[in-house]
């Protein structure tokens, strides 16, 4: 007991050193790099790919919080054959080909209308809305003393025929829409 | 003791133990040289493998910067007591997750160094890159494994291996002790047979002969020779008894004969000597009845001559003539007893003025008679003086008296070249001799002539020869009849 006691210190005094170092790189930072991040893990539908060339779309749907972070990340970036590409944009019915859509506050604080209004499209739906993966979104982004965590609803992704690598689903925590 | 000194078993079994320690220390050694480069080959495929499967696991974890999960799957590694340490380095290479928990800053490597494994510090460690299927880098795996694993199998093969080395040695020697035999033993056979023959002077032993290889040909080409000395000897000692046998008979005929020759000569000597004497006392005996006869014969010629009358007177002076001439008869036999009893004292001699002597001494005698003497000077000889005196006396006396019916008689004296050495000569021009007579001429009485012809006693020469006998030396004659005659001599 006296071991794992000790054990469990250190761990927290290696957490508190990583989240410092965390902390110095803005939180936009990490979720800008999460967001790019989510393309390695996830496998779109045949249909979803216009072409083995086509740029893997990362859409902002509100106003955009990451400034040029999220273009910085993926600049010359490839996943396989495909470039990346930033599309940002007001309304949902702008949204013509996007693969990741990361809906910003306060847009996001009401999914519902958005989310229903995409369902079924291979989109990876992300925000950091409250409760937003419990809401029929697919990812959260929740911040927890300044280290970012993970929720992820599988059920929408799998209607929108999205593959969601267990390895992805082995570092988040797997949400489970009330009712179901 | 030197090697060369040990007994050939001995020889035969270090050498056989020493060829297969060899060959077993060599594949023992090659073996386990294979087994530690394959044991570490083997190690550093079990955690490049270890390695790329907590890499291929730990993507998510660094991507979403999961801590937790990160520990979770290092921890793992508990399984294994050999693994030392382990690191997850993030993409810009700090420290992300490490195992075990509390392992110190210093233990592990700050920062990740090349991909790649390697032994290093009795470690062997490995950088494994950490990446998502063909994106981008994600970051770094660093695991460190001790060798123990290694040392342990290697201690335990190493320890089995000098078993077996161990057991392989105590084999082969007693395989080699026991088939050494089948080389060792006919050569120590033929060795003690040897020694027996060397020792013993025996050369009946045989060395038993053990196979029809090269040691069974050396074993019968060895009994073969013994053999062959064996009958050389028997041989050897039949023929030296069969030598020492005869050698024993012939000793003892010759000791025979010597014995009988000895026993003649003593019986000659003393016949001769018995004849000597009856010789000289019946010479000297012989005189006194002579004189009486000769006295008496001149005292009756001339006292009775008137009543003798013309005949009686000659008869008488025949009987005068007959003793005188006996007279000179038992002077010259009393002179050849001499010459046998007399010592002989051996001097230098000049022969050529003994001859001269002579010569004139018979001139003298008789001064009517005209001889040529042709006299070689300086003619010298060893010998007794008196005795060579009689010798030239009765040879140049013998010359005078056969070339008085010679109209130019002639007397030579010299020396001739006779077998290397020098032999004396006399030669005459007178009435000589027939050839086959040769062989009487030096005898007693013997004479060639009647005492009308030439007078003589025929003793003269007979005490020549006994002389020139006495003194070692060799007389013969060579002639013909009326052609002359030579007598050679040498001393």
């Amino acid at each position: 007991m006296a071991l794992l006691r000790f054990t469990a210190a250190l761990l927290l005094v290696c957490a508190a050193r990583l989240g410092a170092q965390a902390a110095k790189a803005s939180e936009a930072q990490v979720k800008a790099v999460f967001l790019f991040n989510f393309a390695q893990f996830v496998d779109w539908p045949p249909e979803a790919v216009p072409d083995s060339q086509a740029p893997l779309v990362i859409g902002i749907l509100g106003s955009d919080p990451f400034g040029d972070f999220l273009d910085a990340t993926v600049r010359g970036e490839h996943r396989g054959p495909r470039p990346f590409a930033v599309r940002r944009y007001q309304r949902v019915d702008e949204i013509s080909r996007c693969d990741i859509l990361f809906i910003s506050r306060p847009v996001g604080d009401q999914p519902e209308e958005i989310l229903a209004r995409l369902k079924n499209r291979p989109i990876l739906t992300v925000s950091d809305a409250d409760r937003f993966a419990e809401r029929g979104g697919m990812i959260r982004f929740v911040t927890d003393r300044s280290r970012i965590r993970l929720q992820i609803n599988p059920q929408p992704a799998e209607a929108a025929r999205l593959t969601i690598s267990s390895k992805l689903l082995r570092v988040a925590e797997v949400i489970t829409p009330t009712g179901r | 003791m030197a090697l060369r000194d040990w007994p050939i078993q001995q020889k035969l079994t270090a050498m056989l133990v020493l060829i297969s320690g060899l060959v077993l220390l060599l594949t023992t050694a090659a073996f386990a040289g294979y087994q530690y480069w394959s044991l570490r080959q083997r190690t550093i495929d079990a955690l490049s493998l270890r390695a790329r499967i907590i890499a291929a696991n730990s993507t998510a974890s660094l991507a979403f910067a999961n801590e937790a999960d990160a520990r979770e799957l290092l921890s793992a590694l508990r399984v294994d007591p050999h693994m030392v340490a382990a690191v997850l380095y993030d993409k810009r290479g700090h420290v992300f997750a490490a195992y075990p928990a509390n392992v110190a800053g210093d233990a592990v490597p700050a920062a990740p160094g090349a991909d790649g494994y390697r032994f290093e510090h009795g470690l062997l460690m490995g950088f494994q890159p950490v990446e998502e299927a063909g994106s981008q880098r994600l970051g770094t795996l660093y695991l460190a494994s001790d060798l123990k694993a290694i040392y342990d199998t290697f201690r335990l093969s190493g320890i089995i291996g000098l078993a077996v080395l161990a057991v392989a040695l105590l084999a082969a020697y007693l395989l080699s002790r026991m088939l050494q035999g089948t080389i060792s033993q006919p050569l120590l056979a033929l060795a003690e047979t040897a020694k027996a023959v060397s020792t013993r002077q025996d050369y009946s032993v045989r060395a038993p002969e053990l196979g029809a290889d090269e040691l069974g040909v050396l074993t019968d080409a060895f009994n073969q020779m013994l053999g062959r000395i064996e009958d050389q000897n028997r041989a050897l000692r039949e023929s030296k008894e069969g030598l020492e046998q005869r050698v024993a008979e012939r000793t003892g005929e010759l000791e025979e004969r010597n014995e009988a020759l000895r026993h003649n000569s003593a019986q000659l000597l003393a016949a001769n000597t018995e004849l000597d004497a009856f010789a000289y006392s019946v010479s000297h005996d012989l005189r006194a009845p002579l004189r009486s006869i000769d006295g008496f014969s001149q005292v009756l010629l001339e006292d009775y001559a008137a009543q003798l009358g013309e005949a009686g007177q000659d008869s008488l002076r025949r009987v005068r003539a007959a003793t005188q001439r006996m007279g000179i008869l038992i002077d010259d036999l009393l002179k050849l007893a001499r010459v046998t009893r007399a010592e002989i004292r051996a001097e230098p001699v000049d022969l050529s003025d003994l001859a001269r002597d002579i010569a004139a001494e018979l001139q003298r005698a008789t001064p009517e008679r005209l001889v040529e003497f042709a006299i070689a000077p300086h003619l010298k000889a060893q010998g007794d003086p008196r005795l060579l005196r009689v010798v030239l006396d009765n040879l140049l006396r013998n010359s005078w008296k056969y070339t008085a019916k010679q109209a130019r008689p002639r007397i030579e004296f010299g020396s001739v070249e006779e077998n290397g050495g020098r032999a004396f000569m006399v030669r005459d021009n007178g009435a000589g001799f027939d050839m086959k007579y040769a062989d009487k001429l030096f005898g007693v009485f013997q004479r060639l002539h009647s005492a009308a012809e030439f007078e003589g006693t025929g003793i003269g020469l007979a005490t020549v020869r006994r002389i020139i006998n006495r003194h070692g030396g060799r007389i013969w004659a060579e002639g013909a009849v009326d052609q002359g005659a030579t007598f050679y001599f040498t001393l």
